[in-house]
């Protein structure tokens, strides 16, 4: 037997949140292909949008069963299974040098930084593909040797793009 | 010659039991060398003998049914005696069983068949006669063997001779134990591959968890549907729910089966207990001693630890080759060691320790150690470095250099340690496994040689306990015992708390204080406490909770916490959730850090039930010089409060156990801490929060997305002079 979900059945809250996901896993516009364009994945931390190229970008997954490392550093929120290995979750916050947040981060990105292993970030919401033109994030790059670098987009948006592997670099973090 | 497909079936099945009655009988052998022919131990060679002879008999081999009734026909009229077996009975019998389990192990592979005539032999010189005597004891055989009569008439050989041919068959019974797996029935399996299994029996386990995760989904969904009331609308999907969970609770199990029998196969097919390598030494032991006229006591350490077949296959040679060389060059004849003030009996230790993914073991002996001058000129006479360089060497350079090709010494060379194999060929195959070998040596006192392996597969016992809300493994190696603690036994003083045990003063920490978790707790009448011991030294520690003990595979923290010297490494437990396992020589060797001594640091609690709300408040508290403990809840925080003093408290206000208002109200109702500065923070920034948090007497409020480093540092001085004003 079929199960028949009626509209009407549903929370209009529920019908929101599955609308969003609906729009979310719709496949990606004509214009997602061009080749001019690097894709990024775009979220928040606290008042600033963050991003990160989506190519470094594994899995995004619930923050739970995280366990806690005593003595560790404080950006270091434990360590978590994923997919057989044992990996580092770092506050992403506390590695930006301590930022405020606007909601308590319940979702980890797993992301692969660069180095040959993978490490998970703590992120406030599901992070969004979003499309940048190379050339801006090129003339950003050019602009600045650190970590973080700031790109202006359409409608004076501003979005901080990550260097993954610079940000989590050892000497960097202990700098900070 | 062609065999009955069935017999070759149960053969294989018979050779793997018949090596673990052998390896029980030559335990018991050298048992009953030392000790009256009676008692369990008795009974338990009887036994395995018999069992030996009635399983050949049933699968027809009866050349080794009659041979193991030989071998009984020896041992049993000596059951009862007040007396040991003596010596050259037990040599006979044990020479008779590597023969015998050689004869099998050629049986079922088709080999070539030893020769059991000599043999029988043997076995009809020592078996007692009719009042009890045997037939060589009218020759007075029991001279030590070093005296060369060892074998009287029997064996025309020297005394190192005949240890030797008693010592060989062992090897070869080694050998071919070792050849089993790699022909025969057996499968080529690429470790590889092994290891790419285990990671997809991790996945499996998270599938699991997920099925959970879904199942409490549901869960949460029917609440809702409850919260509607049972309407005929929603009746029928409730029960469609209903079926689903109740189906998704059995997959759950079902998968959670499956993982645990997965393991466990996949541990049985890549590991085995590290003890099969090294109880045959003891066997080893006792021929050189009794073919060098030493004494000498094996003691192993960690021999239930289990590891990764190929590492231990490989290891075999190795190891028979330092415990070898231990014997015969390091320990001392019992009337040297008697002079120079030492137990007339040698002290061998073998020490197995897995720490995260390494591997170490280290045989040590009690004996005059390594002879530097002696090794300054072996190296000159066979021009191993020029004069000078040597002449500059420091001891420990010079200690080197036993390892490298061509330094064994015909000299020193011996039917045991010499053999043409020096040490060279050890560091040879512990670096083939990419290891490495030291030694560290002390004139007088003996020698350590230390393997350092990489491990990748392999589990070993740990103790699992509870500390606040965490739980940590210590490896059961490490744990002596565990006992109640008892305020009389105690000897608190002011910077250190000892406690008494079996009439000793021995250091006692609080485990949560170690970690950082909280300031050092005195433990209450009955709190469990661990007596552990490493590296030759002893501590009690205190726990929480003793929650078990487990056998986990410990595997490597991640980069960004593997230099934190706290940890082995972390292993997963049956629920999926990792714990980390502590490192016993960083609790035993830890000079007491305690932060009562750090009088000038401030202190603040972090109450918030989000882990990495916490790590945040800790950054930037931390930043500030506060030393900083953390609670997940409200009843966590009290407690923590109940026992410390803290400068401020940061709180959540929107907990779900205890929500920050009435953690604020319960802190302001105990006089210890009425007047605690507190702040709240809050991811909604509302008039309303902030008008209720001083209400219930907060003294300020911050919004998370305020939270930057700087102002939640400026907001904590500010509530901290706000409450210094008030006073």
């Amino acid at each position: 037997m079929k199960l028949q979900l009626k509209e009407n059945g549903f929370a209009a809250e529920l019908n929101d949140l599955l609308q969003r996901r609906a729009e979310r896993v719709k496949p990606r516009p004509a214009e997602a292909v061009d080749e001019n364009l690097l894709w990024v994945a775009e979220f928040p931390v606290g008042e600033e949008t963050y991003a990160i190229p989506l190519s470094a970008l594994r899995a995004a997954v619930p923050l739970r069963m995280v366990t806690p490392v005593p003595l560790s550093p404080p950006h270091v929120i434990g360590i978590l299974r994923f997919q057989g290995q044992i990996l580092t979750a770092l506050s992403l916050a506390s590695l930006l040098g301590g930022r405020g947040w606007r909601e308590d981060p319940a979702v980890l990105l797993v992301v692969d930084p660069g180095f040959g292993r993978l490490v998970a970030v703590d992120c406030e919401r599901i992070p969004k593909p979003t499309g940048v033109p190379h050339a801006q994030v090129e003339e950003a790059r050019a602009r600045t040797s650190s970590a973080v670098c700031e790109i202006t987009l359409p409608g004076m948006r501003q979005m901080s793009l990550l260097d993954l592997g610079r940000l989590m670099d050892r000497r960097n973090v202990e700098k900070r | 010659m062609s065999m009955d497909p069935l017999l070759e079936q149960l053969l294989t099945g018979f050779v793997d039991e018949s090596q673990e009655i052998y390896e029980r009988v030559t335990r018991s052998l050298m048992e009953l060398e030392k000790e009256p022919a009676q008692g369990a131990r008795f009974d338990e060679l009887a036994r395995g003998l018999h069992t030996l002879k009635g399983s050949a008999a049933t699968l027809g081999l009866d050349e080794l049914a009659d041979f193991a009734h030989r071998m009984e026909d020896v041992v049993l009229p000596l059951r009862g005696s007040a007396q040991p077996l003596p010596s050259q009975m037990a040599d006979a019998v044990l020479k008779s069983l590597d023969t015998w389990m050689a004869r099998l192990r050629a049986t079922a592979h088709k080999g070539d068949l030893p020769d059991l005539a000599p043999s029988y032999t043997l076995l009809a010189q020592v078996k007692p006669s009719a009042n009890g005597e045997r037939k060589s004891e009218a020759n007075g055989e029991q001279k030590p063997a070093a005296n060369g009569k060892a074998n009287g008439e029997h064996k025309p050989s020297a005394a190192a001779t005949l240890a030797a041919n008693v010592a060989r068959p062992a090897e070869e019974a080694e050998a071919a134990a070792s050849s089993d797996d790699t022909s025969g029935d057996s499968w080529r399996v690429s470790t590889r591959q092994v290891i790419a299994l285990l990671h997809e029996v991790e996945r499996l386990r998270e599938v699991r968890l997920r099925i959970d995760e879904r199942r409490r989904d549901l869960d949460k969904a029917l609440q809702q549907l409850d919260r509607l009331g049972i309407q005929s609308e929603t009746a029928e999907a409730r029960a469609l729910m209903l079926g689903l969970r109740r189906a998704l609770t059995a997959d759950g199990e079902e998968a959670a089966d499956i993982v645990v029998s997965m393991e466990d196969g996949l541990k049985a097919i890549s590991t085995m207990p590290v003890r099969t390598v090294l109880e045959p030494l003891r066997r080893a032991v006792r021929d050189i001693c009794k073919a060098s006229g030493k004494l000498a006591k094996l003691s192993v350490v960690g021999s239930e630890v289990s590891l990764d077949r190929r590492v231990l296959e490989q290891l075999r040679g190795p190891l028979v080759h330092l415990v070898r060389n231990a014997v015969d060059h390091g320990l001392e004849l019992p009337e040297v060691r008697e002079a120079r003030g030492k137990h007339r009996e040698g002290a061998l230790t073998i020490r197995v320790e897995q720490q995260g993914n390494m591997l170490f073991i280290e045989v040590a002996d009690d004996g005059a150690g390594l002879d530097i001058e002696g090794i300054r000129e072996t190296a000159l006479r066979r021009q191993l470095a020029p004069a000078e360089e040597l002449g500059n060497m420091t001891a420990q350079q010079l200690q080197q250099i036993v390892f490298r090709p061509g330094f064994s010494t015909k000299a020193e060379a011996t039917e045991f340690s010499g053999r043409g194999v020096g040490l060279d060929v050890v560091r040879n195959q512990i670096q083939a496994l990419q290891g490495h070998v030291e030694v560290q040596s002390v004139p007088g006192q003996g020698a350590r040689f230390v393997l350092t392996l990489p491990a990748e597969l392999g589990s070993s016992p740990v103790l699992v306990v509870r500390c606040g809300e965490h739980q940590l493994g210590l490896p059961m190696v490490a744990v002596e015992s565990s006992r109640a603690a008892k305020s009389a036994d105690l000897r608190v003083g002011r910077s250190r708390v000892q406690l008494e045990h079996r009439e000793q003063l021995i250091p006692l920490q609080d485990l949560g204080a170690l970690v950082g978790l909280r300031q050092p707790e005195v433990p209450p009448d009955g709190a469990p406490l661990l007596i552990l011991q490493s590296q030759g030294r002893r501590m009690a520690l205190s726990v929480d909770e003793v929650l078990g003990d487990k056998e986990l595979v410990i595997r490597p923290l991640p980069m960004e916490v593997r230099d934190l010297s706290a940890y082995q490494g972390a292993a997963t437990l049956a629920r999926g959730e990792l714990v980390l396992i502590l490192r016993p020589d960083w609790l035993v060797n830890l000079e007491r850090k305690t932060e009562a001594g750090l009088s000038g640091t401030r202190r603040a609690l972090v109450v918030d039930d989000s882990l990495t709300a916490r790590a945040l408040h800790r950054t930037a508290l931390e930043t500030g010089g506060y030393l900083v403990h953390t609670a997940s809840n409200g009843r966590q925080a009290l407690e923590q409060l109940r026992h410390s003093a803290y400068d401020v408290m940061v709180c959540d206000i929107g907990m779900e156990e205890m929500d920050g208002y009435e953690l604020t109200v319960a802190v302001r109702q105990r006089a210890e801490t009425d007047s605690m500065p507190i702040l709240l923070v809050s991811a909604r920034d509302s008039d309303t929060d902030r008008q209720r948090g001083t209400a219930v007497g907060a003294d300020g409020f911050l919004t998370k997305k305020d939270c930057v480093s700087g102002r939640l540092l400026s907001e904590v001085s500010a509530v901290i002079a706000r409450r210094k004003g008030m006073s």
